[in-house]
């Protein structure tokens, strides 16, 4: 707190609007470069489709392997948006202001590209239709909504709305400004999206009260979102590994755990290359960090709950299961891995002020735990199906191919492409929250002290 | 609905005589040729991914002087109470009147998602699109669908065989004779180790055969309760006829 | 605008409540003069000494009453495990409420919340409980079937330990959870304890002396309390769930065959903390009703109250659906076994009431502004809620306890046994261990001031009131 400089209005606009009305030089160059990753991305897709499944490293009984961890990791990291803008603007967390809006984007746009993987996955994707979109009434045949793969999409696309809807309220008032100072098609298509904002007072209690509803909205479907994909495994008793009760809360305080870290690694990199360093600073990363060594304590807890208690039965099959996944090769490599980038390494070097307060360091902390993350769905899914074991005698585990390969890093190149298209025409940074926070922030004087202080209104 | 005449009078089960079973794996290939299995090449069996609607598991009990090979032929259990079905987002696999675990290829999208409910691992799925050599062509069923890729597979008790002979004795005006309905693998079976018929009729062989006292199900812990039901291994050197197969397999991997 | 230290009430006599004192309020905020607030405070270690003890005589007697009761409860069926299901719900409710409650103290002081200020010494004082839940667990260890029996491990925790290793620990873990509140509890009164030192008189200013430890409030100390406030704070948590986790798994989960369910130790947790929530809203205000706290324990605290106890409400359901749809859904032998043992089964009268009182009827009261905006909704709430907890203690505990013991080495639950009804013992069992624990922690406060002195002159200091536009706003410093 200490290290704020006090930034007037003019400033605030010059500055965080670059992206629109200064965009940076690398800017172009870096998003024609992603877009053809992009594409070839899409023409391996294409191919997969025209080919079959047939060229992914899926077997029997490996039927799930790279695509569904991917849409699991993609679900879990849409999970920042509503952990940092609803719950923390429900709790009155004031750091979270400048990374709300990086948050919530991250969410719709990891949400579009989940959705897609279960897609690709399935057989026949062009079948889908038959069971999302048009019910099928002429024939009398539903879609099984007991199945969790109807649940899914339900939670998601539900999630998806409300967060754009949540993200667009959010949207509002700095569309209005970005129109007072473009010109041409530009002034169009702001005017257009800002609704006829003018900021009056009854605008911003409309906006305010609209953003309080969204967020007290959003979070049943935020925890309900990721434990419905975990059910998808839990409710199977046939794979060991996967019938734990403990799944739904254990994947959403994943979720939050990869997903917040997620933003981390991002607001380094908004800070980096928008130069935004009196807007995003070492305190806010330092809030984040602490928050996320909470998050991470607890998701290792489960972890362990979840292990204990599949051992705790003492049957062969569970305890064979652990054993693959544990100690035998490559799974072995994998664990230790997923538990030094997941937990050791990063909740090891938060626990310093100095870790916490150096970006750099954050970035790539931030960055490991979603390495590890990953590795953490992909341990959970695999094994159990490969150690299927009564009655299979195929009991080679499961290889992705290239293909597989290409599409994770597609996904990837996918969203950052998204995101850095969304910055060229909106700010990242909400405008009116940083002002607010301005207003918001004062000092007070204790003894011969003074203190940073908040205004809290009163109710 | 469709609905056809006396659909749902039966409960078509069978049962697995164990103690016949000589691990022949004539079946296997009887199946192969009835159901239009595509062949299983060494590309197939490399990736894990060689179909087999019926298999003969086969361990080995004992240390080597006094080793013993045991067989076991697993197909689709046809549970009443199956793990695949609720899953299925599309009702691409449901239960039907008659006891069967259906699939209706049409439907099917390929979630996979059944066969990872299946504990009996007996669903296969379609990697690539099914070819033949141009010798084998004039070959195949005219009987059964040929499965197209990206959807999942299974052993249907040779439905098409049920159909037909349940079609028959109806326009024939007459009650269907138990054992007139024989399974391809069933007709195989140089042993007669395998049989097939209505649980509903109390004086077919399938029922009598279930009241043996070497009745027992493939895992019964899972509460899927089977229609296929196997009658144990008699064996002198062991007591157990009950146990199931749960004790049996557990630690047979 | 200035800060209107000076205006403050003064010359309201120390015990002195007939009529509440007014401190100055803008729009809701308060301010209170420091000596006001310390004379206040140290006197309800006094006040109302009539009514004190006449509850005090009413509470011991039920205390008493309740281990005469678990005394001929053991000399009648120590034999039989299946009897024992009420006392092993009676403890795990206790384990539930007396060891949540802490939690409130700790978890937003840690998140820097104000408004729980005033109640950081009634939440922690709860961990006295603990003193009751041992003696209640003494027979239910001495009952508790070994880890092996009939020649077979039975599952549990304790892979390869020996024979009675769940019997010892979960003695050591009780106690140290006990000592870690009591440490939480006295640390945070040391300032308080100094307080009566100098503001009170006999007895009390004696036991401040000896309790204070020569508090003089130089900063070296002020930092070694605040260290140690986080440290002990932490350490309760964690000791807090690894006792739920012992608890539930030896205590529910080892004594039903088949019964494997990850998230209950969490689940016991979270309603754990419900619970805790829920008693520090009744103890708040039976102490706002009865000393006379109208100016200290305020509606902000109640409000705040209400949101948290809707909110694990919340959570509860979302644990409990968690275990509830994997096993509905599971429909292996065990999986439907446990939902016949314990949802449709023996104690579905305690379940469906559990069901409604611990969340239903919560969420739709505490869902209202207007009922959480009161004094009196959320602890309506509260009450709601602790026998919600009660019962649902009791459809899992006793529901567990009936399973007969020779099943135990089963793969799952073949046979789901009947209805167990409390017997004359159990009810004295129950009465007098919940009148055991209200009498110690009323006891608590007669040693200390229900509100802890220094952290509301903390917030004096650290808060004024300002103009904001056209209304009111506080100003809240946050010191590092």
């Amino acid at each position: 707190m200490q290290q704020r400089r006090v930034i007037d209005q003019v400033e605030t606009n010059r500055v965080l609007l670059n992206g629109q009305l200064d965009t940076p030089k690398w800017w172009l160059p870096t998003v024609i470069g992603l877009g053809i990753a992009v594409i070839i991305g899409f023409v391996i897709i294409g191919f997969m489709v025209n080919r079959g499944l047939g060229v992914t490293g899926l077997s029997r009984p490996v039927y799930w392997g790279l695509f569904i961890t991917t849409f699991v990791f993609w679900v879990g990291i849409s999970h920042a948006g509503i952990m940092i803008s609803a719950i923390l603007r429900l709790t009155q967390a004031e750091w979270r202001r400048p990374v709300t809006r990086a948050a919530e984007l991250l969410t719709v746009f990891s949400l579009l590209t989940a959705l897609i993987f279960p897609l690709i996955h399935a057989g026949r994707p062009w079948r889908i239709a038959y069971w999302i979109l048009p019910y099928d009434f002429a024939r009398g045949i539903f879609p099984n909504i007991r199945s969790p793969l109807i649940m899914d999409p339900v939670a998601i696309s539900t999630y998806l709305t409300g967060s754009t809807l949540f993200l667009y309220v959010a949207l509002l008032p700095d569309l209005g400004n970005l129109r007072d100072r473009t010109e041409g098609w530009q002034k169009a298509l702001y005017t257009m999206l800002a609704l006829g904002w003018r900021g009056n007072p009854r605008q911003w209690k409309l906006q305010t009260v609209g953003g309080i509803l969204l967020s007290a909205l959003m979070l049943p479907i935020f925890v309900s979102v990721h434990s419905i994909v975990s059910w998808d495994f839990a409710v199977t008793p046939a794979v060991e590994g996967w019938h734990s009760t403990i799944f739904a809360p254990y994947f959403v305080i994943g979720a939050v755990h990869s997903g917040v870290s997620a933003v981390v690694t991002m607001m380094a990199l908004m800070r980096w290359l928008w130069k935004w360093d009196d807007f995003i600073r070492p305190e806010h990363f330092d809030a984040l960090a602490r928050l996320l060594i909470v998050v991470a304590t607890a998701w290792l807890g489960f972890t362990f709950l979840e292990l204990v208690f599949a051992l705790y039965t003492l049957d062969a099959p569970e305890i064979a299961l652990r054993e693959l996944q544990i100690f035998s090769w490559p799974w072995n490599m994998m664990f230790i891995v997923f538990l030094m980038t997941g937990y050791v390494i990063p909740v090891g070097m938060w626990l310093f002020k100095s870790v916490r307060n150096n970006i750099a360091l954050m970035f790539w902390t931030s960055l490991f735990v979603n390495i590890g993350m990953w590795l953490e769905r992909f341990m959970i899914i695999v094994p159990g199906l490969s150690r299927r074991t009564p009655f299979v005698y195929t009991w080679d585990s499961y290889r992705p191919s290239m293909v597989e390969w290409s599409i994770l890093v597609w996904s990837i190149c996918w969203v950052t492409f998204l995101m850095l298209l969304f910055s060229r025409f909106f700010p990242l940074v909400p405008l009116f929250e940083q002002k607010e926070s301005q207003v918001f922030v004062d000092k007070i004087k204790i003894g011969r002290a003074e203190v940073p202080a908040i205004l809290r209104e009163q109710e | 609905m469709v609905t056809q005449a006396g659909f749902g009078n039966h409960k078509w089960a069978m049962a697995v005589d164990v103690d016949k079973c000589t691990g022949c794996q004539a079946c296997v290939l009887a199946c192969q040729v009835e159901n239009n299995i595509p062949l299983n090449t060494q590309d197939r069996f490399e990736r894990n991914r060689s179909m087999a609607w019926i298999r003969v598991e086969r361990y080995w009990e004992g240390e080597f002087p006094n080793v013993k090979a045991r067989f076991i032929p697993i197909m689709c259990q046809h549970c009443e109470n199956a793990p695949c079905e609720p899953v299925c987002p599309v009702f691409a696999t449901y239960h039907n009147a008659e006891g069967l675990n259906v699939q209706v290829y049409n439907r099917c999208v390929g979630t996979r998602y059944c066969a990872n409910g299946c504990p009996y691992i007996v669903r296969f799925f379609n990697y690539w699109e099914p070819v033949w050599p141009e010798s084998l062509r004039n070959h195949l069923n005219p009987d059964v669908t040929i499965r197209s890729r990206g959807i999942m597979e299974k052993c249907s008790f040779c439905v098409h065989r049920i159909r037909r002979g349940v079609r028959k004795a109806d326009s024939e005006g007459r009650a269907l004779e138990d054992g007139e309905i024989r399974t391809a693998c069933q007709d195989a079976c140089p042993t007669d180790a395998l049989v097939f018929g209505d649980l509903k009729d109390p004086n077919s062989k399938v029922s009598e055969m279930k009241k043996s006292d070497r009745y027992y199900t493939l895992l019964p812990a899972l509460g899927t309760s089977p229609n296929v039901f196997y009658l144990a291994k008699v064996d002198e050197d062991r007591e157990v006829a009950h146990a199931g197969a749960e004790g049996e397999h557990d630690d047979g991997h | 605008m200035t800060m209107a230290t000076n205006s403050a009430v003064s010359g309201h006599a120390a015990g002195d409540q007939e009529h509440a004192s007014h401190g100055q309020e803008i729009a809701g905020h308060v301010i209170l003069a420091p000596s006001a607030v310390k004379d206040k405070l140290v006197g309800t270690t006094e006040a109302g000494a009539t009514r004190f003890r006449k509850w005090a005589i009413i509470l011991t007697v039920l205390a008493a009453i309740g281990l005469l009761g678990l005394v001929l409860k053991y000399l009648q069926s120590s034999d039989d495990q299946t009897k024992w299901g009420y006392t092993a719900a009676v403890a795990a409710f206790l384990l539930t409420i007396g060891g949540g409650a802490p939690l409130v103290a700790v978890a937003p002081v840690l998140a820097k919340a104000n408004w729980v200020r005033p109640l950081t010494r009634l939440a922690s004082a709860f961990s006295l409980v603990g003193v009751v839940t041992m003696i209640v667990m003494i027979p239910l260890v001495a009952i508790l079937p070994p880890l092996i029996t009939e020649g077979a491990r039975r599952r549990s925790i304790w892979f390869e330990s020996p024979d009675w290793t769940p019997h010892i620990f979960i003695f050591l873990a009780m106690g140290t959870l006990l000592m870690a509140g009591l440490g939480l509890f006295y640390t945070t009164a040391l300032p308080d304890f100094a307080a009566m030192r100098d503001h009170s008189t006999g007895r009390r200013q004696r036991w401040g002396k000896m309790l204070a430890r020569g508090w003089v409030g130089t900063t070296v100390q002020w930092r070694t309390l605040r260290m140690r406030i986080g440290m002990f704070g932490t350490f309760y948590f964690l000791m807090l769930i690894y006792v739920h986790f012992l608890f539930t798994s030896d205590f529910a989960m080892g004594v039903v065959p088949g019964w494997r369910d990850a998230i209950f130790p969490m689940y016991h947790a979270m309603s754990s903390i419900q619970g805790g929530i829920a008693v520090t809203i009744i103890a708040a205000w039976a102490g706002r009703r009865y000393l006379g706290l109208e100016d200290y324990l305020r509606l902000d605290q109640f409000w705040s109250l209400g949101r948290l106890l809707f909110a694990s409400s919340l959570l509860w359901i979302y644990f409990f659906f968690s275990a509830f749809i994997v096993f509905w859904y599971g429909r292996s032998m065990a999986d439907i076994a446990w939902v016949d043992l314990f949802i449709r089964g023996p104690m579905i009268w305690a379940f469906i009431p559990a069901m409604f009182m611990s969340f239903l009827v919560p969420w739709w009261w505490l869902i209202w502004n207007r009922i959480r905006t009161s004094v009196n909704g959320p602890a309506i709430g509260a009450a709601i809620v602790l026998i919600g907890l009660l019962l649902d203690r009791i459809r899992i505990y006793v529901s567990s306890w009936a399973v007969p013991p020779d099943e135990i080495h089963d793969k799952y639950l073949k046979h789901i046994p009947g209805t167990v009804w409390p017997d004359v013992f159990d009810y004295m069992i129950i009465v007098g261990s919940i009148g055991a624990s209200a009498l110690i922690v009323m006891l608590a406060f007669r040693l200390v001031p229900i509100v802890s002195i220094w952290q509301t002159q903390e917030y004096q200091l650290l808060s004024k009131p300002v103009k904001y536009i056209r209304g009111h706003g506080v100003l809240v410093a946050k010191p590092d």
